[in-house]
């Protein structure tokens, strides 16, 4: 009994071990420095704005490829779920070139409506794109961008 | 040989209407589309843009259909007039001077790649782009726009080269180029040997309505209606 139970305790932190190890070459690739969370945020952006001009693009048309356009507007959908984790505390100017005001960080509240706004409209441009209706597209892309904008006046610097 | 106005006998008509016109109203526009960018008013920005475009057009045609001295056959000249000129002691032209010259196709140049920049330039976002963005990519389109910022600073420091060349004849060549563009007369010391041929109200007309149409359709992404 007594062996049983030690010998469980050393399979259990084998298994805790392996499990760590496994974990760490999992996520080796995952974000760990600020400047990597940096790296991170400033490629999520970038495809964020593919994405935009991807729409943008295809609503000149008044008969527009739904299927591409919806694979845009869910990456924006998604996009504006996800960025909630793109600012970690320590990833802001003090950590290298970025253009994420500290206000990001010193007003967390205004900062997470921002964001909300975004999360709340983009969805809007989905459910216009799967409907097929381009018009209800065009005013729920035009109210997503407005919603970009507005967190960018307060939360990004000017660029340089 | 400077001049003196007093002397002046010949006071002779050498720029017309649509020359003096387009270039202030490129003036007009390259502040308007300076000031528009750096207030992030995109919108007003590509109208302003659209109206360089327009007169850009315009003065190419002119400068192939339009008064002998806005033709680019007429004024552009190679590096030895020019030596020969500055030689003379830059004595008045009728119509751009030789080194003048280089001035305005150095100008007209960097608009002209500064607006076809602008036109597939794509904001960081993706939100704001020119019409003609739609045929590139996201990162061509990027590239544009960052080439659109370093085409001005280069724009900007030729503009400030034209400015202190022009006040220079101004000042120590007692030549008033200012007066001159502003209502098209110059004053001579003895009347000049050649003589302006002004082109006709017909063809301003038709280079007009050719650089409306032509700046209309780029406006439209090209597409046919």
């Amino acid at each position: 009994m007594q062996m049983h139970v030690r010998f469980s305790t050393r399979t259990a932190s084998v298994i805790a071990l392996m499990a760590a190890m496994s974990f760490t070459a999992l996520h080796a690739d995952a974000p760990a420095t600020p400047a990597e969370i940096q790296k991170a945020r400033h490629d999520h952006y970038h495809a964020l704005g593919e994405a935009s001009k991807k729409v943008r693009d295809l609503i000149r048309s008044s008969k527009p490829d739904f299927a591409v356009l919806e694979q845009a507007a869910e990456h924006i959908v998604d996009a504006s779920i996800d960025q909630g984790r793109w600012f970690p505390a320590g990833s802001g100017p003090e950590a290298g070139k970025t253009r994420a005001l500290p206000a990001v960080w010193t007003k967390p509240g205004e900062f997470a409506a921002a964001q909300k706004m975004f999360s709340d409209r983009a969805p809007t441009l989905l459910a216009a794109v799967k409907a097929k209706d381009v018009d209800a597209v065009r005013r729920a892309f035009r109210e997503v961008g407005a919603s970009c904008k507005n967190c960018h006046d307060t939360f990004r610097a000017p660029e340089d | 040989m400077t001049e003196n106005p007093a002397s002046s006998v010949a006071r002779v008509r050498i720029w017309d209407v649509p020359t003096r016109l387009v270039h202030w109203l490129i003036v007009a526009s390259v502040a308007t589309s300076w000031w528009t960018a750096e207030r992030g008013d995109l919108e007003l920005h590509r109208y302003s843009g659209y109206l360089l475009l327009g007169l850009l057009l315009f003065r190419i045609y002119w400068g192939f259909a339009g008064s002998s001295s806005a033709r680019f056959a007429h004024f552009v000249k190679g590096p030895r007039a020019i030596a020969r000129y500055l030689r003379s002691g830059s004595t008045p032209s009728v119509g751009h001077n030789p080194l003048g010259a280089l001035s305005v196709v150095a100008l007209l140049l960097l608009l002209l790649i500064q607006v076809t920049l602008g036109l597939f330039a794509v904001d960081v976002d993706g939100l704001e782009s020119g019409p003609l963005s739609h045929y590139v990519s996201f990162e061509v389109g990027r590239a544009c726009a960052k080439w659109h910022e370093t085409v001005f600073d280069v724009l900007v420091w030729i503009i400030v080269l034209h400015i202190a060349a022009v006040l220079f004849y101004v000042i120590f060549r007692k030549q008033n180029l200012i007066g001159a563009m502003l209502h098209g007369h110059r004053e001579y010391a003895e009347q000049p040997g050649s003589s302006i041929r002004f082109a006709s109200v017909t063809r301003t007309i038709v280079g007009i309505v050719l650089a409306v149409a032509l700046t209309w359709m780029i406006a439209r992404g090209l597409e046919l209606p």
